[in-house]
């Protein structure tokens, strides 16, 4: 049922991405402006060599972006996946091969580690932008004590005796703004740690024993018994935090505005503005929806293409 | 000598975890401070985890602000409402699925399982005129119906692989004894399926209150606003009250937190044995 009206939705979808761009209103015509829409976004200006100031991407586009703010959100997007998933991942891993172990407590540890997962949502977006507030917040205190205690060992090597330490600004600045965001999607790792801890549960005992009977060491029996193992749960989790970090919307809608510069414009965003604030372009919302399921599309077939050569299912299950 | 490698691999273990706990519920827990802190005491620099007194008027006070407990009413209606139909209707096409055969199951299953790979906003506009179109603008009803038609792919995933754990020799006693299968379905399956249940319930709810999106298309009417759109009102105006911020913020979190606690158990059960089934080979 669901997938039915899914699969309506997308040649709904189909059709108004090349209507006309008109106001919110009880009037469906739609006219047919082509790939219009595509092109509007896409299109570059090749008439335009990048300068020293442009981003570095525009030399690989080869010229100025007509809708500069499009390729911006995408960067963002991207740039958010690419530190966010990794970094989520191998926390999410350290810590569910640490808890796949029982010991006094546990239960109450890995309720606590999955907790942020299920609290997400605006209250900790609220609650994060507080505590990485530049002057007040808790971080940037915990950073200068650190300072504090480094400064006479750093005095020692300089001659001038300088104190005046850089306190990142954080959601204020156009460069602190999305570390602090990657900081934010860190804590909710708790989905992608459950998983790899029901794979590693998996794992059966049998192929340790005979690793060690074989001489192999902590090291080895990591490397060539628990890593071959959790490959589907990787592929697994690879794939769908990609997908939602691409589509990650409430952190850019509810933090920006802050001096950063379009710093967090992320694609969602900038699809959401498109649609629901005027002139409320809703074809072409459409049209950068269907970019975004290109760009996750080939991203997803990327990594299952590849997965054949580095995941590895369990023969004769 | 071996005993103390288990010893330090054991100390190694617990620090780590300490620190990861630690940054983990020190947010929280910074948010909790705050929220009790008079208004002066938040902005003063530099800012401490101490206190001086607990103002817990801070609690009554970020409710009359702003209407919050109504936010908080109409989450709990939107969530409730939206929970019993996600969970009741993916439990059945999870069960037909499961159990069921006809022409194009495995066909049926398969465009569950690609719906599952759609991103949603790709969905975003297209639904919106459908709503549009409907009259359905700035009523529940988008955020509503849709639980009612399906439940979500992933709900319907777990019950349907729960079901097929299930010993069929149950369901054949039910039949022989002249059950329907509406029947065998709500009496005998739904029972046995409790775990899934309970791991759905609070998936759903989950997603329900935290909701921002569809929220914020579809309703613009001030009074009919879930805690989370409220949240983000006083976000918007309450950048002089950083205590009275935190207090909302911390209630908005209060009933995910009961129902986490409340279903924990089944949940971290029923989503490893779902993990272990997605990531295996089709």
């Amino acid at each position: 049922m669901a997938a039915s009206l899914a699969l309506s939705c997308s040649t709904w979808d189909q059709l108004s991405s090349r209507s006309d761009d008109r106001p919110l209103s009880p009037s469906h015509k739609f006219s047919w402006v082509g790939t219009d829409h595509y092109r509007k976004a896409l299109a570059i200006d090749r008439s335009y060599p990048p300068g020293r100031n442009d981003p570095w991407y525009w030399y690989v586009l080869g010229g100025k972006p007509t809708e500069p703010r499009f390729y911006t959100s995408l960067y963002n997007s991207l740039f958010y996946s690419v530190f966010a998933v990794p970094l989520g991942l191998c926390m999410s891993l350290i810590v569910a091969m640490l808890l796949n172990r029982s010991f006094r407590g546990i239960s109450v540890v890995r309720a606590c580690i999955y907790l942020p997962h299920v609290l997400g949502g605006v209250a900790t977006i609220v609650i994060w932008s507080w505590l990485f507030n530049p002057q007040f917040g808790w971080i940037n205190e915990v950073i200068r004590s650190a300072y504090a205690l480094l400064d006479p060992i750093v005095r020692l090597f300089r001659q001038d005796g300088t104190t005046d330490w850089p306190v990142p600004r954080w959601l204020y600045s156009p460069s602190g703004c999305k570390p602090a965001v990657i900081i934010m999607s860190a804590w909710m790792m708790g989905g992608s740690m459950l998983i790899f801890l029901a794979a590693l549960r998996r794992i059966s005992p049998q192929l340790y024993e005979a690793a060690q009977l074989d001489g192999a060491g902590a090291w080895r029996r990591l490397r060539y018994v628990t890593f071959p193992q959790i490959t589907p749960a990787l592929l697994f989790n690879l794939t769908f935090s990609s997908i939602f970090a691409m589509q990650s919307f409430n952190e850019a809608y509810l933090l920006q505005n802050r001096g950063q510069d379009d710093g967090l414009l992320f694609y969602m965003l900038y699809l959401y503005e498109a649609a629901f604030e005027p002139p409320y372009q809703l074809g072409y919302a459409s049209a950068l929806a269907w970019i975004l399921f290109l760009v996750l599309f080939v991203l997803v077939g990327t990594l299952l293409w590849t997965s054949r050569r580095w995941v590895h299912y369990a023969v004769g299950e | 000598m071996r005993m103390t490698h288990r010893r330090l691999e054991r100390g190694i273990r617990y620090v780590v975890l300490a620190v990861v706990c630690a940054f983990i519920l020190l947010p929280l827990m910074w948010a909790g401070v705050s929220s009790l802190k008079p208004l002066d005491e938040v902005y003063t620099f530099p800012p401490s985890f101490s206190l001086s007194d607990l103002q817990w008027t801070n609690y009554r006070e970020a409710f009359t602000r702003l209407p919050v407990a109504r936010f908080l009413g109409n989450s709990l209606f939107i969530t409730g409402v939206s929970v019993i139909g996600a969970v009741l209707t993916s439990s059945m096409a999870g069960y037909v699925l499961a159990r069921v055969r006809f022409r194009g199951r495995s066909l049926c299953f398969l465009l569950v399982v690609i719906s599952m790979l759609i991103p949603a906003q790709v969905l975003l506009v297209p639904r919106f005129l459908l709503y549009d179109l409907l009259g359905w603008v700035n009523t529940y009803k988008p955020l509503i119906v849709p639980a009612w038609l399906g439940g979500g792919a992933f709900n319907i995933f777990l019950f349907r692989q729960f079901f097929r754990t299930i010993p069929p020799e149950l369901e054949d006693a039910a039949i022989l004894d002249g059950a329907t299968m509406w029947q065998t379905y709500w009496h005998v399956m739904l029972p046995v399926a409790r775990p899934a249940a309970v791991a759905a319930t609070m998936l759903s709810f989950v997603y329900h209150w935290q909701d921002f999106l569809d929220p914020l298309i579809y309703l613009s009417d001030f009074m009919t606003f879930p805690i989370s759109l409220g949240l983000r009102m006083y976000q918007s105006m309450a950048g002089t009250w950083a205590n009275l911020l935190m207090a909302t913020s911390l209630i908005a979190l209060v009933p995910v937190v009961i129902v986490f606690f409340l279903c924990e158990r089944h949940v971290m059960r029923g989503l490893g044995v779902v993990g272990n089934r997605l990531t295996e080979p089709a």
